[in-house]
């Protein structure tokens, strides 16, 4: 196969050149074109001679190009030069501009950095002028401000100014503690001076306003004054004083008119028209003091209504008192008059029970007031005034009309007379207020010249008038006594000293009865203690007895018959039956022993039940109108025999 | 606002009278209270409470003297009646012993307060007059025609409940109110009883400004 393929190559590569050249294809080759088509120009025959020339002519040609072409580019290149010069003489300009410009350059660069020094210099300057202004705003009053501190008028923004001052003088605390001392401290003084000046203005012009102050007319402005004059203590205390001094005036006007005008049309009364009835002229006098002083305190707490709370119900007990204090003078004078010219005790009494009463919700109200120490002094006046009268009324009565007794031995009209009196008197005192030592006070007044009065009128009296007359005296005292409280031991007092004069009218009807029965001898004869039997001693004989048991029996049916006639002028029927039924015991007791005694064999009586048909228990029956107790033999009253 | 208990433009001065238990200081403390005191002391002499209570509009404090029933104070409440311009006229509807006496109550109140006085009359206790077991001893009939006659204004009413106790003390002022708003009741005489507050007061008070930051 190799053989084959040798020979094989030989005739390939002819080929392929041969077909190289046969591939060139002329139509492809431009730059053979192009020479072609340029000859086809000047080359119109073609002939030898012109195949011949061809050469210098295309020589010739190119040299006519050539010449052509290089006075074309004469000109250009004189253009060229041209422009040259011109950017030549341009680049110079630049140049010197250029140097120009950076010596401008270095020139503008200072006058920048100038602005921008400037600049931020301004910018903080601004910032600085803003801070001061806000501090001047923090820490100062404007000038209308402070204007408004110091002229005349009072105006919700005056409160503003002075609050200002007030925010001012605190921050400057923050400013201190910031550690700006020196200047805080100037803003201190200079706020405590507007301030003091704020406060003396606006103290003025409360103090002007309350001395108008005639209705309850205040303004807000006026409490809000108040509240502001409350941080110094002294301003404010004198405005309270002008405002009470207007108002004390208000009410003295007040109080006088109601005293001497009365209501519309004269309904109610004008209290003075009362002025001869004390009680009523003084309770409606003090009744109107008394509902006068909550519209005080209503117009105060008005006044206040904005201050701060706490202290201020001292204040105001201190305005009440001294707002008060102005209808002490016209209440004393009145009161004073009344004091003098009432000539009851009772009515006296009334006024002093009025001023006690009064006196408790005064000062309750105001204590400590000027109208309490009226009241304080006016009752003291008046219970000196009383007790005074009522000892001269006492003195005088007993004087004069403390007579002998009355021949029915009841108490004489004046002991009467006093006691209505003492009556009336306890009647009111027992209403009022710490009353227990005026009422024995009183008590002891009346009573005890009383008693020492009937005592010496009574001692003209025989023993029973005189005790019938003083029982009768002393009943009546604890009759009228029994009724009031805090008596006991005058009552006491009083049973005791007619316990004596019963003992004594007790043993005059005993012995009124002993002697009327006959019964004197036999009672002698039954106290002796003699040993010879009964019946055989004289005067003990059955006979002798006969003569009693029929006066006994007598007495028996009618136990009033022997009463002595001064026991029924004991005008307490307790007082009669109590004497009678102990007179009457001493001879149920006698009676018995007599019966023990005439029934004893011993005594040697013959018949003694028919001697002495009735038992001592009927005796003592009928004498005293109940069974007799078992086994008593009360013998009490025979020893006084 | 501390300002508020102050804001009212008038004060009204009342009294109550009656027998006594008949229930006046109950029926005072029923309303400045609202509470019933069941055993509330006798009174001594006089007592005295407020209340604001608003009257078409208008605030009115109500200064309300409660008088002792008790006879042996009648001299010292006596005096009280000078310049009320109303007069609360108590009786028990279960003890016609207090009613029976309202006649010589009413003459004291005529003879010692001004001709525009304005009295009512109330029937207190009615709460005791329940169906079962009433112990009414005074019929509402009979009170009425009393009322009428004498030409006061009535109501029956209870301390106890509350019944009526508002009524009463309220159509009061508004009588005594109307009385001013006629002109019957003269506010610049004194003893009327009423005392005007102007009324700007508390109006051109500003809140939010506090003045008691001091
Ligand atoms: N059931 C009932 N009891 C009442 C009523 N009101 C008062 N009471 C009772 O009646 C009694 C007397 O009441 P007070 O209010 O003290 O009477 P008062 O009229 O003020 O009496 P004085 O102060 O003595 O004049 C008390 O025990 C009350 O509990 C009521 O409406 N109903
Ligand atoms: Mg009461």
């Amino acid at each position: 196969m190799t053989g084959i393929t040798d020979s094989e190559s030989d005739a390939s590569s002819v080929s392929k050149r041969l077909n190289k050249i046969l591939e060139t294809r002329v139509e492809n080759d431009t730059n053979t074109l192009e020479g072609l088509k340029e000859l086809s120009v000047f080359f119109k025959e073609n002939t030898l001679q012109s195949r011949r020339n061809l050469r210098s002519k295309i020589e010739k040609r190119s040299l006519e190009i050539n010449a052509d072409f290089l006075s074309a580019f004469q000109v250009v290149k004189e253009k060229l030069d041209s422009v040259y010069n011109d950017v030549k003489a341009m680049n110079e300009s630049v140049q010197i501009m250029t140097t120009q410009l950076h010596s401008t350059k270095t020139h503008t660069h200072r006058l920048i950095e100038q602005t921008l020094k400037l600049q931020s210099d301004a910018k903080k300057i601004s910032m600085q002028q803003q801070v001061a202004e806000a501090f001047i705003g923090q820490f100062q009053l404007s000038p209308e401000q402070l204007a408004l501190l110091t002229d005349s008028n009072i105006s919700q923004s005056f409160f503003e100014a002075l609050d200002k001052v007030h925010s001012i003088h605190e921050r400057c605390r923050t400013l201190m503690q910031s550690g700006l001392r020196t200047v805080a401290l100037d803003i201190m003084e200079q706020m405590s001076r507007y301030q003091e000046a704020g406060l003396d203005k606006l103290y003025r012009w409360a103090q002007f306003h309350c001395k108008g102050i005639e209705s309850i007319e205040m303004s807000n402005l006026l409490t809000r004054a108040m509240a502001r004059l409350q941080e110094r203590p002294v301003l404010f205390k004198y405005v309270v004083h002008e405002y009470c001094i207007s108002r004390r005036a208000v009410m003295v006007q007040m109080f006088i008119d109601a005293l001497t005008s009365g209501g519309p049309g004269g309904t109610p009364k004008p209290i003075e028209a009362h002025s001869t009835d004390s009680k009523r002229y003084v309770g409606d006098m003090l009744a109107w003091l008394h509902q006068a002083i909550p519209n005080e305190r209503e117009n105060i707490l008005l006044l206040l209504r904005d201050c701060s709370k706490e202290e201020l119900s001292k204040d105001i007990d201190e305005a009440l008192s001294n707002i008060t204090e102005g209808v002490c003078n016209p209440l004393q004078v009145r009161l004073e008059t009344v004091i003098q010219q009432e000539t009851s005790p009772s009515n006296l009494y009334s006024v002093i029970s009025l001023l006690k009463f009064y006196h408790n919700i005064i000062s309750s109200v105001i204590p400590g007031s000027v109208l309490e120490s009226v009241f304080i002094e006016q009752t003291s006046a008046c219970r000196k005034q009383f007790f005074s009268l009522l000892e001269d009324i006492v003195a005088k009565m007993l004087q004069d009309r403390v007579e002998a007794p009355p021949s029915n031995l009841t108490p004489a009209p004046g002991v009467l007379h006093l006691l209505a009196l003492l009556r009336q008197v306890l009647s009111v005192a027992s209403v009022t207020e710490n009353r227990q030592v005026d009422i024995v006070k009183i008590v002891a007044s009346v009573i005890d010249p009383l008693l020492q009065a009937v005592s010496l009128s009574a001692a003209r009296l025989t023993t029973t008038d005189m005790a019938v007359y003083l029982l009768n005296c002393f009943h009546q005292m604890a009759s009228t006594l029994a009724l009031y409280e805090f008596t006991d031991q005058r009552l006491e007092r009083l049973q005791a000293q007619s316990d004596a004069q019963i003992d004594t009218l007790t043993s005059e009807q005993a012995s009124s009865l002993v002697a009327n029965l006959n019964l004197g001898p036999i009672y002698t004869i039954l106290q002796d203690s003699s040993d010879a039997p009964l019946s055989q001693i004289p005067g003990m004989e059955p006979e002798c007895l006969d003569s009693f048991f029929g006066k006994l029996e007598h007495f028996l049916m009618m136990p009033d018959m022997l009463l002595l006639p001064q026991i029924n002028y004991l005008q307490s029927s307790n007082h009669r039956l109590e004497i009678q039924r102990r007179a009457n015991e001493v001879i149920s007791a006698i009676y018995r022993q007599l019966y023990q005694r005439i029934h004893d064999p011993k005594n040697m009586y013959s018949n003694p039940s028919h001697l002495m048909p009735r038992s001592p228990e009927q005796v003592h029956e009928l004498l005293l109108g109940l069974k007799e107790p078992k086994k008593n033999e009360n013998t009490s009253g025979i020893i006084s025999l | 606002m501390s300002a508020g208990p102050y804001n009212y433009e008038y004060i009204f001065k009342y009294i109550i009278i009656g027998d006594m238990g008949v229930g006046k200081s109950c029926l005072l403390h029923q309303f400045t209270d609202k509470k019933f005191m069941a055993d509330c002391p006798h009174t001594i002499g006089v007592e005295f409470g407020t209340r604001i209570i608003d009257v078409a509009g208008q605030k009115v404090k109500l200064q309300i003297w409660d008088t002792a029933g008790q006879e042996r104070f009648r001299a010292v409440t006596r005096s009280y009646y000078r310049g009320a311009a109303g007069a609360l006229m108590v009786y028990d509807i279960t003890r016609r012993s207090t009613y029976n006496h309202l006649s010589s109550w009413l003459t004291d109140t005529r003879t010692l307060t001004n001709p525009s006085t304005v009295i009512f009359l109330i029937g207190n206790k009615c709460d005791l007059d329940s169906a079962d077991g009433s112990q009414r001893d005074v019929t509402y009939e009979e009170a009425k025609q009393f009322a009428d006659e004498n030409g006061l204004m009535f109501v029956e009413a209870s301390a106890k409940t509350g019944d009526n106790v508002e009524e009463a003390f309220l159509e009061t002022a508004k009588k005594i109110y109307q009385s001013i708003q006629d002109g019957r009741l003269d506010l610049n005489a004194a003893e009327s009883g009423v005392q005007h507050k102007p009324p700007q007061l508390g109006s051109d008070f500003t809140p939010n400004k506090d003045p008691c930051s001091c």
